[in-house]
């Protein structure tokens, strides 16, 4: 067994903490190693809203969230421009909120509450709200103009890995955290699992940072040290397109469903909370009474989600911590938490990073990066709030795809749209480059090309995270074969074609089965048939 | 709170989220079969609506291509108006002024007026072949294009002068859309329209003030005109639904524009008139097969004719009356021709840059017409019939022409006194 | 107008039916959205003279008793395609023949009786490659006629994939569609 002992730090997991703190360590000149036991974004971090949250909506109840949210929003607004979007955010207020106690009075104390935090809010007639967001209830009696964005998490994150290994960090993907290699109260590093060689390494660092989300409480005990944490599973469900313009929020107290993100070429309403059990984790079914919940909080907020298109439903697991100075256990911790294990547990050289939110990942990179710091004994300061991702230079979609020559087809828009200015590391090349993969979301065989080029792409799933390959509306009935004839020759193994497919179709069926009626259902007839029976296309064009 | 209904229907502009990417539309697509410039109606369509939606940006210019012949909504299996959502970003995002080109191809009852009153001048013009040379390379009409020849008397002028008079005598009336071109370029088709209906002891009324569909109007950008006009017509058409007259059309264009696209692009409601509106061959079939119209049918009539469905007619799903009705002729004999468009689609084969398209994509009908050598072609549109007998020279006759031919007017008259 | 037969749906199964029945001598029509219909047996039935509503959808039916006694398509509006038998062949699900909601399976042209399994959670396999039970579906049968309400429908005669049991999504069903049209095609020549 190979025994290396070259990094500063370990990070485990490569969801957006992991891959913000992999960053800021690796800004800081630190030798980083990040492992993830999938690939990157795969945990919540990829399966929320997509929401960038002005704050507000924690400002009556928790004034400090509020306050980190108005302060992250419009870091992110700078340093990742080509993964938000400046959609503007509405909190409405519907007659029977009053009669629950969340009427015009509340909206009061909430706009009171938001311009304390520092949020900019301001009252908007119902009628005004309207000319904003034409889909929104027609019934509200008041609305609340709010910062609120929707931001890609997908991309945040792959931007945060790319600048992380930019700056020198090691990242290594599908590699699974087995144990810690432990020396009395010191922990001297990992060992971990390659997924996919079934090889075994280790890896040594002075410190390892826990970053693995709800599975971090695994990672932990690992260690002999218990954090409370409750897995929390949050329901979602995409649209078939975009339904509002505008993030639509209910005024009154936090509840199931009652936020709607547009976010890309979609719209999401989430979510729900229910406690599950740790063991079901990896296995997020959403159920049909979750369905209906949704729908029926969705439809309150816009009442043409009625007899929209759903595309799929997706569940993630929130990492509930419980509070450390409450002995009970029962109560849960709302902000970040970030345990230095060695003043709290006596355990050397572990630090755990958890609780937060998509929107505070900075924040919370930065502070587990401190406490690495403080341990190493580096005193370089945190500089990830003034420097923008790769991609964000000149995120506008509009300035991007003025870089090609001529008039930018279809693909080059879409790629500029989700890859910002990364978009002048796609060449197309030849006619094949140029052509569509994916039509419903515009992602040419260039970008594919580039994706496994300069991304990490190793499977279908990995490519939607960077490209939003077959999460259209056909959710891949068209493209996975073209896409995964592309992908495996692209890897330089053409024979993985048919695996690569047949992947990623249970994947996209899981979706589709929460939502199998109407439209879909049709979809998914057609999907049966063009895998099993038919094959109507030529897949031979890329 | 009410009870919501929650995903009984799926509701979406132009039904566009209906879609399943089976790409059914892009196999009939007339255009993306012969010009790589054009997306297709998929990608156009429903595949480009959702990202219009997120972003005016990747709206493309290749939407002008579309000829809006509507068979990609023929061939959907999932009911989504594909040409419309094309015709529908073309109005929304396209913002660039039309050409003069457009303007003078589309303005057919503005430029109509004028060329009438001129029409020995204005053909001579239009045909002399330097003429035809200056307008390729200036306003971008292609030179092998014959221009549609403009009547020295309109059909309106004549009606007023030798038809309106005897009207009041028939017991039933209607109102006749007689559209730009039975007005303009071939009055002869008004005409018989008047002797048919007057055989079958209907009244004809011209429309209060009747202006152009809109459809020219429409394909070349100019929305606010075509909405202009689309209000006084359908204030027009109420004035004399509530006089008691239903209004017939000749031209299925006209008459799917008046339909469809009045409500769906130019956002003019149709709906009390609606229902009122028929297509000639309609009309007359309803009125035959329920016993109220009775014909007369000449002795020793023959003719070979095969007939063309156009695409409008197609779209509309009212072929069918035409082909009943003319099956009735004793002595026809009727070949309907595969379906085909014939390329020309209104003024988009009238422009320099659609020719070779155009004329590539009714080579099939123009093959098949060839082939089955009839008498003449039975067609109820008049740009079909510009392009078929340019193309093939085999002459092409109106329905309701060859039913003033086929029927005695006199016995007619008699038997529906 | 009239007609000997209308044939909804212009698959394989409407297609076979329609033009074995135009074929044999019979006045046929077929109703049929969308192209479903291939160019090549198209043209066979129209060359033996059957009447082709393509791109128009049957909107709803007359019954009297226990037979249907004409439809309406949504393009003729008031004017009614009468015949003396009808051949439904409207496919499942992607051609709209079946139609799915939340709770339930339906037939939506006349309110068929559809075979259905009312656990949706039964409808799925997690695993794409694995038989599908929704694809089973279809509406009910007795001696070859629809079913509504539990009566047979004298002259209403289902084929293709609308029947429970058949699906050429999971492979090759053309053997099975086929012999339905063919039983369809039987059961009214003998009348």
């Amino acid at each position: 067994m190979p025994v290396k002992n070259e990094f500063d730090v370990i990070i485990i997991g490569g969801g957006i903490t992991g891959a913000g703190t992999a960053r800021d360590c690796a800004m800081r000149g630190l030798k980083v190693l990040l492992i993830e036991r999938q690939d990157i974004a795969t945990g919540a971090t990829g399966r929320n809203h997509g929401l960038l949250h002005s704050g507000a909506r924690y400002a009556v109840k928790d004034s400090e969230s509020a306050e980190e949210c108005i302060r992250e929003n419009k870091i992110l607004r700078r340093i990742a421009a080509n993964c938000v979007e400046d959609t503007g955010g509405l909190f409405i207020t519907l007659p029977e909120d009053a009669d629950s106690g969340f009427g015009l009075d509340y909206q009061a104390t909430f706009l009171e509450a938001c311009n304390k935090a520092g949020i900019e809010a301001r009252a908007i007639s119902p009628r005004e709200a309207i000319e904003m967001e034409p889909s929104v209830n027609p019934t509200l009696i008041g609305a609340v103009v709010v910062p609120d964005g929707s931001v890609d998490p997908f991309r945040l994150c792959s931007a945060n890995v790319t600048d992380a290994v930019l700056h020198g960090a090691k990242v290594l993907a599908y590699t699974e955290f087995l144990d810690f290699i432990r020396e009395g109260d010191t922990i001297l590093g990992v060992k971990v699992l390659d997924t996919r060689s079934g090889e075994t390494a280790e890896y040594r660092a002075p410190v390892t940072v826990n970053a693995a989300g709800i599975w971090g409480h695994g990672v932990a005990e690992k260690a002999g040290v218990h954090i409370g944490m409750y897995p929390a599973k949050g329901a979602l469900l995409v649209f078939g397109h975009r339904v509002n313009n505008v993030v639509i929020n209910r005024c009154r107290k936090s509840a199931d469903g009652d936020i709607l993100v547009p976010g890309d070429s979609v719209t999401v309403i989430g979510t729900t909370s229910t406690k599950v059990p740790f063991e079901e984790c990896d296995h997020m079914e959403v159920t049909p009474d979750e369905v209906r919940l949704l729908l029926r909080e969705g439809c309150a907020l816009c009442p043409a989600l009625a007899s929209t298109r759903i595309l799929r439903a997706y569940a993630g697991v929130r990492p509930l911590v419980a509070d450390d100075s409450d002995p009970t256990g029962r109560s849960i911790s709302r902000g970040i938490v970030c345990l230095d294990h060695e003043t709290r547990d006596g355990v050397k050289g572990f630090v755990s990073i958890t609780g937060g939110k998509l929107m505070t990942y900075r924040l919370m990179a930065e502070l587990a990066t401190d406490a690495v710091c403080r341990k190493l004994g580096v005193s370089k300061g945190c500089t990830t709030a003034e420097t923008p991702l790769p991609g964000s230079m000149n995120g506008r979609i509009e300035s991007v795809s003025k870089r090609f020559e001529g008039k930018p087809t279809a693909g080059q828009k879409g790629a500029a749209g989700r890859q910002g200015d990364m978009v002048s590391k796609i060449t197309f090349e030849t006619e094949a480059d140029k052509q569509l993969v994916c039509e419903c979301e515009n992602v040419t065989l260039a970008e594919i090309k580039y994706a496994v080029r300069e991304l990490g792409v190793r499977n279908l799933g990995d490519l939607r995270r960077r490209t939003r390959v077959g999460m259209g509306t056909c959710q891949g009935t068209l493209c996975i074969r073209r896409a995964a004839k592309a992908l495996a020759e692209a890897l330089g193994q053409p024979e993985l074609a048919d695996k690569l497919a047949a992947d990623y179709l249970d994947e996209r069926w899981k979706g589709m089965r929460a939502v199998g009626w109407g439209d879909t259902l049709r979809e998914m007839e057609f999907m049966q048939r063009v895998y099993k029976y038919e094959k109507p296309y030529s897949y031979d064009e890329v | 709170m009410e009870e919501i209904v929650m995903q009984e229907t799926n509701i979406s502009a132009k039904n566009f989220e209906q879609c399943q990417k089976c790409s059914l539309c892009e196999t009939v697509c007339p255009v993306m079969a012969n010009n790589p410039k054009y997306a297709g109606p998929k990608r156009s369509g429903p595949d480009g609506e959702r990202y219009r939606l997120k972003n005016g940006i990747f709206f493309e210019d290749s939407l002008k291509y579309c000829l809006n012949c509507k068979r990609c909504e023929v061939a959907c299996p999932s009911g989504v108006r594909i040409a419309d959502l094309i015709q529908q970003a073309r109005i929304d995002y396209g913002r660039k002024a039309p050409k003069l080109r457009d303007v003078m191809l589309a303005s057919t009852d503005q430029v109509g007026p004028l060329a009438s009153a001129f029409a020995p001048l204005a053909n001579f013009s239009l045909g002399l072949s330097p003429v035809k040379g200056l307008m390729d390379l200036t306003i971008g009409v292609d030179k092998h294009r014959t221009l549609p020849k403009y009547a020295s008397e309109t059909f309106v002028h004549w009606f007023k002068k030798n038809a309106a008079a005897a009207q009041e005598a028939f017991g039933k009336q209607i109102s006749y859309f007689h559209g730009c071109y039975a007005n303009y370029n071939y009055p002869q088709l008004g005409k018989d329209f008047v002797a048919v209906m007057n055989a079958f002891g209907i009244g004809v009324q011209l429309i209060d003030g009747e202006r152009c569909c809109g459809v020219a109007k429409i394909a070349n950008g100019m929305i606010a005109a075509a909405t202009r006009d689309a209000k006084i017509n359908i204030g027009a058409f109420g004035k004399s639904v509530k006089e008691g007259r239903d209004i017939v059309t000749v031209s299925t264009t006209c008459t799917l524009t008046l339909l469809e696209e009045y409500p769906e692009l130019l956002k003019v409601d149709n709906s009390a008139v609606r229902d009122h509106i028929s297509l000639v061959e309609q009309y007359l079939y309803k009125g035959i097969a329920s016993g109220a119209l009775k014909p007369v049918w000449k002795e020793g009539f023959k003719a070979r004719a095969a007939y063309h469905c156009p695409c409008h007619q197609e779209r509309l799903g009212w072929g069918i009356f035409t082909t009943e009705l003319l099956k009735m002729i004793p002595g026809m004999e009727l070949i309907e021709l595969e379906s085909n468009c014939c390329g020309i689609a209104g003024t988009y084969g009238f422009k320099k840059e659609n020719y070779k398209v155009s004329q590539a994509i009714g080579k099939p009908l123009f093959d098949n017409i060839l082939a089955v050598a009839p008498d003449y072609v039975a067609c109820e549109c008049e740009t079909c019939k510009w392009q078929i007998e340019m193309s093939t020279g085999v002459p092409v006759k109106n329905p309701v022409s060859i039913l003033a031919e086929a029927l005695d007017l006199e016995k007619t008259a008699k038997a529906n006194r | 107008m009239k007609f000997d037969v209308i044939i909804i749906g212009g698959g394989l199964a409407g297609m076979t039916a329609a033009t074995a029945l135009q074929e044999a001598g019979l006045r046929c029509a077929i109703v049929a959205e969308g192209l479903s219909l291939q160019n090549a047996p198209r043209r066979g039935f129209s060359a033996a003279g059957g009447t082709l509503l393509a791109g128009d959808r049957v909107v709803s039916g007359r019954f009297a008793g226990d037979r249907l006694v004409a439809v309406r398509t949504e393009k003729l509006g008031d004017v009614e395609l009468e015949a003396e038998n009808f051949v439904l062949a409207t496919g499942k699900y992607f051609s709209r023949g079946l139609v799915a909601d939340m709770d339930k399976v339906y037939e939506p042209l006349f309110g068929l009786d559809v075979e259905y399994d009312e656990d949706r959670s039964k409808w799925f396999d997690p695993s794409f490659a694995a038989p599908q039970k929704f694809l089973e579906f279809g509406v009910k049968c007795e001696g070859g006629k629809a079913v509504k309400d539990g009566k047979a429908i004298a002259n209403l005669y289902p084929a293709g994939e609308v029947l429970a049991g058949v699906t050429s999504a999971q492979g090759d069903a053309t053997e099975a569609i086929v012999k339905s049209a063919v039983e369809a095609v039987n059961a009214i020549w003998r009348k």
